[in-house]
């Protein structure tokens, strides 16, 4: 469990805290939110009632705390005492978070305020105390008790971290400063009371052992995704086993325990709302999602109080035919327990319900071992686990040692068959050993079982197979020595060379500096919204995207091998167009190369017969030789479909027609002729739509959308006079019919 | 909006990745109609090769029984697929409605639809068992005709049946079985027809696979007439490899030797899935201006059970429930349209809302791409880097001319120089992006020289940093060399056969004992005893084989813990380990032949059992029950009257 926390943080609002700096685009006190708010919405996302946050504002011009008749706390203000903060504190905290008119009130006096809510909120129970002080150190501040207060800090044991907003830019670039209007003591190096008042608070922090740093430098490290930790738990306890103890004497026994060694980290779940009812009805019915997402826009709720959940509905059909659509409703209550075989449906009764499972006790045993280098790394089928020796047990320890070094010694992995507990399935695991200076353990990973692998076969890569037989070594789907050489470079070239701490090279991935991109943004999105309602989401960190392309100074590098390869390789993208023509007249022949079109003149198929009608609507197209005979082969189908649609009952006959249409209209495609598709489309959907088709064929309609045979737009052909806003229309109007 | 059609994912959510063709508007779906001609020839049984089942088996019979197993098999990998079977050249005639008994001409004369096409039943299942073994039944069914049967029929049939049991299905294959490869020598007519009606088929996208059967005294030629029905490509798939793989030589199956039904079950195998796509033509940029395109393949994937589903028992027959959902708003129950649904996230006992449109932008990181960051060693990828099922890809020329060459030469040379690729994975729209180790596979092949792996490039997802878990802590007692030595004797005594790792050879037996069952319960049988379970490993071969190694790594064992057991005074405080520490080391050094265990802790064992056999297992502790379960593999669950009833019935079996 995560321990209790409770954290002051104490803002500096002074008057100076309102200028902007340079050519930073915000003011130092909009900079230094940054810092605190992340903090803060952090702690929020937790949704921890132990996580307290209290909220001290320095600097103000008003005075509100315990001891504001101490003309010492004069011009703080708290804010928030400590608690668990919701949106309606971060709102209130977001209208108060403003630079005031002075510059007076004392930073040293709001860090006794805090110590003493801190001490007043935790008592002598177990926190991890904590305060943030965010200032420019432009305030007066009086040092007397100085010692006392390093010395309550301490043994309170509280965290105190000081963050100064710094002036200037490092030295290096120092200057601008001196002739800064604001100031207006240009005979002056440095503000003395500014250097005088950093490095008070530096050694305060020093010897408090808090910490002390710049904003600048807490600010580039929000760039970095905090990464959660989780607490380890044992996924499976129980023994590695070599042969069977209830029989043998000879079984090998060692108690161990598995953990998660990867397990994916899940962005945050959304859930589902709509607008509430009585809001939702004085809304237009949209005309597209477009403008519906403008009206969500323009009322965009800054809490949750317009929405209300979603919930589903289920109902429970069986086929019947008498029933209008081919189906009827029964009740859940009726409803028995079981599973398809094929598509009859066996009935298992409730206290029979696990009789399909296997029966099964809890062990990791040992099957046998194969060498490493005979295992292709990609059967690795699953996220990973580490196996260790059961904890406090010395001999187990000892035993288990010994198995991970033979494993290491002879370049052996284990095969070993995990049930993890009674009754659950077995699965085939991988088991590696683990050596390193201060950690020993075997490493699993998931086997595929002979059910999980699809052979699907492929031509080999560095050789051409001709349909004779005959193997080919110069094709122009293989590479020639130019292409070959060229690639070689070119992959010498990219390597990555990262280097550690040190900067020494290290050959490992770069894992450790990969972050989640999808699970960071949706956080930092939310933390966003939830402090600045009114805002757009601000892009993804690039610490985020920092692998989505190769590193920059990589690629210059090895500009003159890409060009070299991209010389050599001649590769030419199909233009989108020609991918739907038929690039040739040429019609496929079988493999003896007989030319089945001939044959087929001869037979003079004149109507397309509505029960071989696709191969025929094909052949009619392939061989017409004017515009006339296409015409004539889409009217005829057209009927046929229409046909269809008529004496479907229920949606018997939907999936045919939609592979009619999709035949039309990729044939249509490919012979240029859009407008026949969309003549027919635009007369089909009228005729649904006006129920001239045998009723209500709404949900035809809609599997027509689904199945993507709307318009054919210009985007897909250049003959098309349809804008693919006119196709996108054309498909949605009807929907909310 | 009631949708029923779509895959039903609303446990799994958008994340879990079906194998969707979103450029096509066909779904996903294979159908196989086994077309078997019945012949005399077809008829005569053959001699078995295999001389532990010395039963003679006909090629119509094998095809049948191959079809049988392939019905069972497709049932669990495909349960969405169809298949049928047909049989043609026979005396009899069926086709739906119609047969001898219906006044008319036939349709198809001499074609006899035995299973229609569809997901099979247990009914159907049962029927077309009952064929294969059933003499009396086949006698009725599989009596040749007199004359030859048109092909063009049996191809128009085939047609037919697929026109209205399969439209719209993505994988139309037909599947003929037969021995004869001239059906029409002196018939011209009837031999162009056919090709026609093969175009046909063709024109619908449909497949045909032969499986040639060579005569005793024949073998099957099949440029005599088949070389003009079947195409060179599936038209679905214009990158299919040459229509002739080795494979084909096995299926050739003369009667000298090699049995009939283990070539004919191995090709119907070996093609029995149509591969599919996980995505097709997707950039590869190898560099900035450098693309080529590839398409993805999921070779390696997770075969679970299908969920229990609701039964109607109201009918006749128990029926399947299909579940329809509504999404109503909480406040009024009025039905929800899916444009109006918002997406929020709860914050500070708030809600956080975003447009669909912002929703959407916070998963786009650009568009579908395999990027190439940069190259390292092959050994830079540990063990352990890894989150799921890998990706193949292959080349493919449909966006970028050259593709294959490029891409071969990138797979040469990371085999050469032994490196693997980083790559930027997006693999769909939308879809969460991937940081992936992108390695070279060479093409494996088996011992009859028929493809097992190819060739192409693994993207193996690696885990971010916020995916990779702490080590738990723990004290490291580093074995000394002579306790190693002992292990690494019992290591070399228990490789695996080829000291690799075979999937082919372990079924998943949860799986398999799951359909077992169904398969009883639908079919009326009785339900079987004993599962049968290839990854229960060999107990008695590992007795015998490194028993006596396991024995001195025991005593060995024994001796090094003894060292460090001095070493490291009992007082310790920070465990207790009381009770573990007294373990009777002793008795075991004594006796080295007894149990070997690295628990310690015998004397549960023992307490239990002479508590078991005094009839007072009541008077031990819960942790006591809970301990000697867990030791067994059995759940440590429940009340103590359960852990009792446990312990109980693990004893009496014992």
């Amino acid at each position: 469990m995560a321990d209790k926390e409770a954290t002051v943080y104490i803002v500096d609002l002074g008057r100076s805290m309102g200028k902007r700096y340079h050519d930073r685009e915000v003011t130092d006190l909009e900079w230094a939110m940054q810092y605190v708010w992340d903090r803060i919405s952090g702690t929020v996302a937790t949704g921890r009632k132990t996580a307290g946050i209290g909220m001290i504002g320095l600097r103000t011009d008003d005075t509100s705390n315990d001891l504001e008749d101490d003309a010492d706390f004069a011009n703080i203000s708290v804010f928030s005492g400590i608690k668990q903060f919701l949106m309606p504190d971060i709102r209130e905290l977001s209208e108060k978070i403003v630079p005031s008119k002075t510059n007076k009130g004392d930073a040293i006096s709001a860090i006794v305020l805090a110590i003493q809510m801190i001490i007043i909120h935790c008592k002598k129970l177990k926190y991890k105390r904590r305060i943030v002080l965010v200032t420019d150190g432009k305030g007066p501040m009086n040092t007397d008790s100085l010692s006392e207060i390093t010395k309550k800090i301490k043994e309170d044991n509280i965290e105190l971290i000081i963050l100064f907003v710094a002036d200037a830019p490092p030295v290096s670039v120092r200057g601008p400063d001196f002739d800064d209007p604001d100031y207006g003591v240009k005979e002056e190096d440095k503000d003395p009371q500014k250097a005088e008042n950093e490095a008070i608070l530096r050694s305060l922090a020093e010897d408090c052992d808090g910490a002390y740093g710049t904003l600048e430098q807490a600010v580039a490290e929000l760039q970095i995704p905090r990464v959660k930790s989780v607490r380890v738990t044992a996924t499976f306890k129980g023994f590695l086993q070599l042969g069977n103890p209830e029989e043998y004497d000879t079984a090998l026994r060692i108690p161990v325990e598995r953990y998660f060694r990867t397990h994916a980290a899940k962005p945050p779940s959304a859930s589902q709302f709509v607008l509430r009812s009585d809001l939702a009805a004085s809304q237009e019915q949209p005309e597209s999602s477009a403008t519906a997402a403008a009206a969500a826009q323009e009322s965009q709720p800054a809490d949750g109080n317009s929405l209300t959940n979603v919930r589903n509905l289920r109902a429970y059909q069986v086929p019947d035919e008498e029933a209008p659509g081919g189906k009827r409703d029964v009740e859940l209550g009726d409803l028995a327990k079981g599973y398809e075989y094929g598509r009859t449906a066996v009935h298992i009764s409730e206290t029979d319900l696990n009789i399909t499972t296997l029966e099964t006790f809890a062990a990791l045993e040992l099957l046998g071992f194969i060498q490493s280098d005979r295992y292709d790394r990609y059967m690795h089928l699953s996220t990973t686990n580490i196996i260790i020796a059961q904890r406090a047990n010395d001999k187990a320890a000892l035993a288990l040692s010994s198995f991970i070094h033979a494993l290491f010694e002879l370049e052996c992995y284990a095969v070993a068959r995990l049930v993890v507990k009674e009754n659950k399935p077995p699965i085939v695991v991988l088991l590696a050993p683990s050596i390193e200076p201060d950690y020993e353990c075997l490493l699993e990973a998931q086997l595929p079982f002979a059910e999980d692998v699809r052979t699907y076969r492929f031509p080999p890569l560095d050789k051409v197979l001709t349909v004779s037989g005959k193997v080919v070594t110069q094709h122009r789907n293989l590479p020639n020595e130019d292409l070959m050489d060229a690639m070689e470079k070119y992959v010498l070239g990219m390597e990555l060379n990262d280097t550690d701490e040190n900067g020494d090279p290290v050959d490992t991935l770069p894992i450790e500096d990969s972050f989640s991109p999808v699970l960071h943004r949706t956080d930092a999105a939310i933390r966003f919204r939830a402090i600045h309602p009114n805002k757009p989401i601000p892009p993804p960190s690039e610490t985020l995207t920092k692998f989505s392309n190769p590193p920059q100074d990589l690629v210059e590098k090895s500009q003159p091998q890409l060009e070299k390869l991209i010389a050599v390789a001649g590769v030419k993208k199909v233009p989108p167009k020609a991918k739907g023509r038929k690039r040739t007249r040429e019609t496929e022949k079988p493999l003896s190369g007989l030319d089945v079109d001939a044959l087929l003149h001869q037979e003079k198929r004149a109507k397309i017969s509505p029960n071989n009608a696709i191969p025929e609507f094909k052949q009619t197209v392939a061989q017409a030789e004017n515009i006339e005979t296409i015409k004539e082969a889409v009217k005829q189908m057209s009927a046929i479909l229409e046909d269809q649609i008529r004496h479907s009952l229920g949606d018997a006959n939907y999936d045919r027609v939609t592979e009619g249409m999709g035949t039309m209209r990729e044939e249509l495609l490919a012979y240029e002729e859009p407008a026949l598709y969309n003549d027919f489309l635009r007369q089909l959907k009228e005729k649904v739509l006006q129920e001239r088709l045998g009723g209500d064929r709404r949900e035809l309609w809609w599997l027509i959308r689904r199945s993507r045979l709307g318009l054919i737009d210009r985007a897909q052909s250049d003959q098309s006079e349809v804008t693919e806003e006119e196709a996108k229309a054309f498909m949605s109007a009807s929907a909310a019919n | 909006m009631a949708d029923s059609n779509p895959p039903r994912d609303d446990e799994v959510g958008e994340e879990e990745e079906e194998e969707i063709d979103e450029s096509n508007y066909k779904t996903v779906k294979d159908a196989v109609l086994f077309a078997i001609e019945v012949s005399d020839s077809m008829l005569v049984p053959r001699p078995s090769a295999d001389p532990k089942k010395p039963v003679e088996e006909s090629p119509v019979t094998a095809a049948l029984r191959c079809a049988y197993h392939l019905m069972q098999q497709r049932i669990i990998s495909n349960p969405q697929d169809m298949m049928g079977v047909l049989l043609y050249g026979t005396q009899a005639s069926k086709f739906y409605d119609e047969d001898e008994g219906s006044r008319g001409d036939l349709s198809y004369p001499n074609c006899y639809l035995f299973t229609d096409l569809d997901i099979p039943s247990a009914q159907e299942v049962k029927d077309l068992r009952a064929l294969v073994e059933d003499e009396g039944k086949a006698r009725d069914i599989l009596v040749p005709a007199e004359k030859q049967v048109s092909m063009a029929n049996v191809l128009f049939c085939a047609n037919q049946i697929f026109t209205s049991k399969a439209p719209n299905f993505l994988s139309r294959r037909l599947f003929i079985v037969t021995d004869n490869d001239s059906p029409h020598t002196q018939d011209k007519a009837l031999r162009s027809a056919a090709t026609v009606r093969a175009k046909d088929l063709y024109d619908l996208g449909v497949t045909i696979e032969l499986f040639p059967i060579s005569q005793p005294e024949h073998e099957f030629d099949s440029s005599k007439f088949y070389d003009d029905i079947i195409y060179k490509t599936s038209p679905n798939d214009p990158d299919a490899p040459a229509y002739l793989q080795p494979d084909s030589k096995a299926s050739t199956a003369t009667g000298d030797g090699i049995s009939l039904l283990n070539t004919l079950l191995s090709s119907v195998n070996s093609r029995s899935v149509p591969r599919r796509t996980h995505f097709s033509n997707m950039p590869l940029e190898l560099g900035p201006n450098l693309k080529i395109s590839v398409s993805g393949y999921i070779l390696f994937r997770r075969q679970a059970p299908a969920r229990n589903c609701y039964v109607w028992l109201g009918g006749e027959k128990p029926e399947i429930v299909k579940g329809v959902t509504t999404q109503i708003a909480d406040d009024t129950a009025r039905t929800v349209e899916k444009w109006e649904i918002r997406k929020a996230y709860k914050f500070g006992g708030d809600q956080v809302v975003f447009t669909p449109e912002e929703q959407k932008e916070l998963k786009n990181f650009g568009d579908p791409v395999i990027r190439i960051i940069g190259f390292k060693p092959a050994s830079a990828l540990p063990f352990w880097a890894n989150m799921k099922h890998p990706y193949f890809i292959y080349p493919s020329e449909e966006d970028y001319v050259g593709s294959t060459r490029v891409f071969s030469a990138l797979h040469q040379t990371l085999l050469r120089q032994k490196k693997i690729a980083l790559v930027w994975f997006i693999p769909r729209r939308a879809a969460n992006p991937v940081l992936g180790a992108m390695m070279a596979g060479e093409e494996k092949v088996d011992e009859n020289g028929v493809q097992k792996y190819p060739p192409g490039m693994w993207i193996m997802p690696l885990p971010y940093a916020d995916d990779v878990r702490q080590n738990p802590e723990t004290t490291l007692n580093v074995a000394p060399e002579p306790l190693i030595d002992q292990m690494r004797v019992i290591v070399q005594q228990l490789q695996l056969p080829k000291a690799c790792y075979e999937p082919l050879k372990y079924p998943n037996p949860s799986l398999q004992w799951h359909y077992r069952i169904l398969q009883a319960l639908a079919l009326d049988e009785d339900l079987p005893e004993k599962p049968e379970d290839k990854t229960v490993p060999k107990y008695r071969q590992i007795d015998k084989r490194a028993g006596d190694y396991v024995l001195s790594w025991a005593d060995e064992l024994e001796k090094q813990y003894a060292t460090i057991a001095v070493e490291k005074p009992a007082s310790s405080t920070l465990v207790k380990r009381g009770a573990k520490n007294r373990a009777p080391e002793d008795e075991e050094s004594s006796k080295p032949a007894k149990k070997v265990k690295v628990e310690a802790d015998n004397n549960i064992e023992e307490e239990v059992r002479r508590h078991y056999q005094k009839n007072n297992l009541s008077r031990l502790t819960v942790n006591i029950l809970k301990d000697f379960l867990t030791s067994h593999g059995r759940s440590g669950v429940g009340k103590k009257a359960d852990l009792i009833d446990r312990v109980e019935q693990f004893l009496e079996s014992g």
